[in-house]
């Protein structure tokens, strides 16, 4: 800028109707990129499910036949099961596949005896997000109090030694976490029940003993997602406060004298802010972060749900699960983003 | 018209002035300062050479022994035998190869496919840019592992180098992202613009003048994406996705570990359980002590 041009740096943040307009239009448009995202991944899930080597609706045609229905009868329930007639053309099948998907119909689950993929996705997601938002939590706040310590305190012992855990555990994938956390405690210490989700013998239902024997066997999947994430946090919130340590602000607090909590209040409030966006897209990409550990755990969540369709070939639930994790990254990018808006003054202004 | 010929490297006297350390000097000297690195750089060298001769010191079909199945650790079998009495030091150092050559072609393929993205993107903005970025975008939205669960189905790839081949075309937007936004800030710089307003073709100022700019960061990403691929592979293993049968492959085995031989419930089978941990573990130890010492040896701030 030249000296001699005014200040006219227009900061409109006046009035608030013309605010909300402009946060409603920023929305707008991002909900749009997210709508336009979602169909391209269902078109790519579409094609990528009609390219496998070996059509699916052919296998299972086969399969019926193998078990001795007559011909007529398994093309019926082939059809049936996928909702539309193989023998249209691609472009056809595309068409009705999309028309579809915009009512929220995404098929019938071939394993599962023509039961509604949706029904089926659906019925899954609580046993993905109870166990990973817990994990998530418990690493979130452990990560980041001591990537703060480890922060300040990074020119000796503790520091160090916290750094390097940071490292370590961020390196260490989530399988090995949970095949490790497994023979640990189910069968080498055998204090924890392997296997199932909770207690078989207990009444499902909102009684004592069967809540229990749900809280008691996610403790260990809860712990695995904990510890395999907790890494990740401790290096980002050490990073995030080691810049704003150097900060003319964080001198300015230091020089008025004020008490080091309140310089650690300062530093901490403004070192969060880069980790809160992670933060929800964590929350995103939890729905298919976990299919180690339920795996491992047999955990019936979405990311289970999905191996097992790929193994099952059971094409219209696999296309229905991928779906369905995809939109809850793409619809939690869009929260990310406008959520960051509220709670960092600079973005909305220069918006 | 006397011409002068300034020769390089030559003093006024004609000696050769003492040059200047090398580089191998300096990476000697940063893999030297601390322990941990010369642990880290041991530990990676040994995989490489197991990775290299291993499936030379066994017989290609490994043999199997009804009598001791899960056998401890003893003389004849160092890590104990899995659940058919195969030796599982065998299978172990059979398996490294399949591991580290998948790992090696994905992080490859990663960072270049990466590193042009993100140069492209950066240097010649504008329209490529923005339909690049989009890419990009879309691309690091989608979950990575059902991405690969989907993928290593429809694929069906069972060949290491086909494995690494679809590891790396799914992991290149992360770097691609970071080295946009590195080509942008390159692309003010007066030499850059220099080269650019001598006429020079984009593959020359890409190639010759931005990547050297940016290549400690990309080999940094280089062994990142290698574990990252590493895991991935294991990983899709693991959950019987990609087919583990007749497969040497560490991922392999602890999927016939966990879910099919029920060695996670026997106290027994501690060391076939472990073994394939243990060897994911060190080697990423091993990697991370590794990516310590490239880093300071890229960025001469951290000496000292």
């Amino acid at each position: 800028m030249s000296p001699d041009s005014p200040p006219s740096v227009k900061v409109t943040t006046g009035s608030g109707k013309a605010r909300w307009a402009r946060l409603g239009r920023r929305l707008g448009a991002r909900v749009l990129t997210g709508v336009v995202m979602v169909l391209a991944v269902a078109t790519l899930t579409f094609f990528l499910v009609h390219s496998m080597p070996g059509n699916p609706i052919q296998t299972e045609y086969q399969t019926l036949i193998a078990r001795g229905v007559s011909p007529s009868l398994a093309a019926q329930q082939v059809a049936g099961m996928y909702g539309f007639v193989s023998s249209k053309p691609l472009i056809d099948q595309y068409g009705q596949y999309m028309w579809h998907l915009l009512q929220f119909n995404l098929g019938k689950s071939i394993t599962a005896s023509g039961e509604p993929v949706v029904h089926l996705v659906l019925s899954a997601a609580p046993w993905t997000i109870i166990p990973v938002l817990s994990g998530l939590i418990v690493s979130f706040l452990l990560g980041v109090s001591l990537g703060a310590v480890a922060a300040v305190r990074r020119t000796n012992r503790l520091g160090k030694v916290l750094s390097v855990s940071g490292s370590l555990f961020h390196g260490v994938p989530q399988f090995v976490w949970a095949v490790m956390l497994a023979y640990l405690f189910t069968t080498l210490l055998p204090i924890f029940p392997f296997g199932s989700p909770y207690n078989i013998l207990d009444t499902p239902g909102w009684n004592g003993p069967f809540i229990l024997s749900l809280v008691y066997s996610a403790i260990l999947p809860v712990l695995a997602y904990a510890l395999s994430s907790y890494g990740g946090w401790l290096l980002t919130m050490r990073s995030s406060v080691v810049t704003v340590l150097g900060d003319d602000f964080v001198l300015a607090a230091e020089l008025r004298g004020l008490r080091p909590l309140t310089q650690l209040r300062y530093v901490a409030r403004n070192a969060f802010l880069p980790l809160f966006t992670t933060l929800l897209l964590s929350v995103g990409f939890m729905f298919g972060g976990s299919i180690f550990i339920e795996e491992v755990f047999d955990y019936p969540g979405l990311g289970y749900q999905l191996v097992n369709a790929v193994n099952a070939r059971d094409y219209p639930l696999m296309s229905g699960d991928f779906l369905f994790i995809t939109v809850a990254v793409i619809a939690a990018n869009i929260l990310a983003d406008f959520l960051y808006t509220f709670i960092d003054p600079r973005v909305r202004k220069a918006a | 018209m006397a011409v002068t010929v300034i020769e390089p490297g030559l003093g006024a006297t004609g000696t050769r002035r003492p040059r200047p350390p090398g580089h191998w000097q300096a990476a000697r000297r940063a893999l030297l300062r601390e322990p941990r690195r010369v642990v880290g750089a041991a530990i990676v060298v040994i995989f490489v050479v197991l990775a290299v001769v291993g499936p030379f010191l066994y017989p290609r079909h490994l043999a199997a022994n009804a009598n001791s199945i899960y056998a401890p650790p003893s003389l004849v079998h160092p890590l104990g035998t899995d659940f058919e009495g195969t030796d599982v030091l065998s299978l172990m150092v059979t398996g490294a190869r399949y591991v580290l050559v998948s790992g090696a072609v994905a992080g490859a393929i990663a960072v270049v496919l990466g590193a042009l993205v993100g140069l492209l993107a950066g240097y010649l903005a504008g329209a490529v840019d923005w339909s690049l970025s989009r890419i990009t975008d879309f691309a690091l939205t989608i979950p990575q592992y059902p991405l690969l669960v989907v993928l290593a189905a429809v694929v069906r790839f069972t060949s290491p180098v086909l494995i690494g081949v679809l590891l790396g075309v799914t992991s290149w937007p992360g770097l691609a992202r970071a080295v946009r936004s590195q080509a942008f800030s390159l692309r003010e710089r007066p030499y850059i613009e220099a080269s650019r307003s001598l006429g020079l073709s984009t593959r020359h100022v890409i190639v010759r003048e931005m990547l050297p700019n940016i290549a400690p960061y990309v080999a940094m990403n280089l062994l990142v994406s290698m574990i990252g691929a590493i895991y991935a592979e294991t990983g899709l293993f693991f959950l019987g996705i990609l087919p583990t049968s007749n497969v040497n492959n560490w991922g392999a085995m602890l999927n016939q570990a966990v879910f099919s031989a029920g060695a996670i419930g026997s106290p027994q089978a501690i060391s076939y359980l472990l073994s394939p941990l243990v060897a994911i573990l060190l080697l990423t130890l091993g990697i991370v002590f590794v990516l310590d010492a490239v880093d300071e040896f890229f960025n001469p701030r951290l000496r000292g």
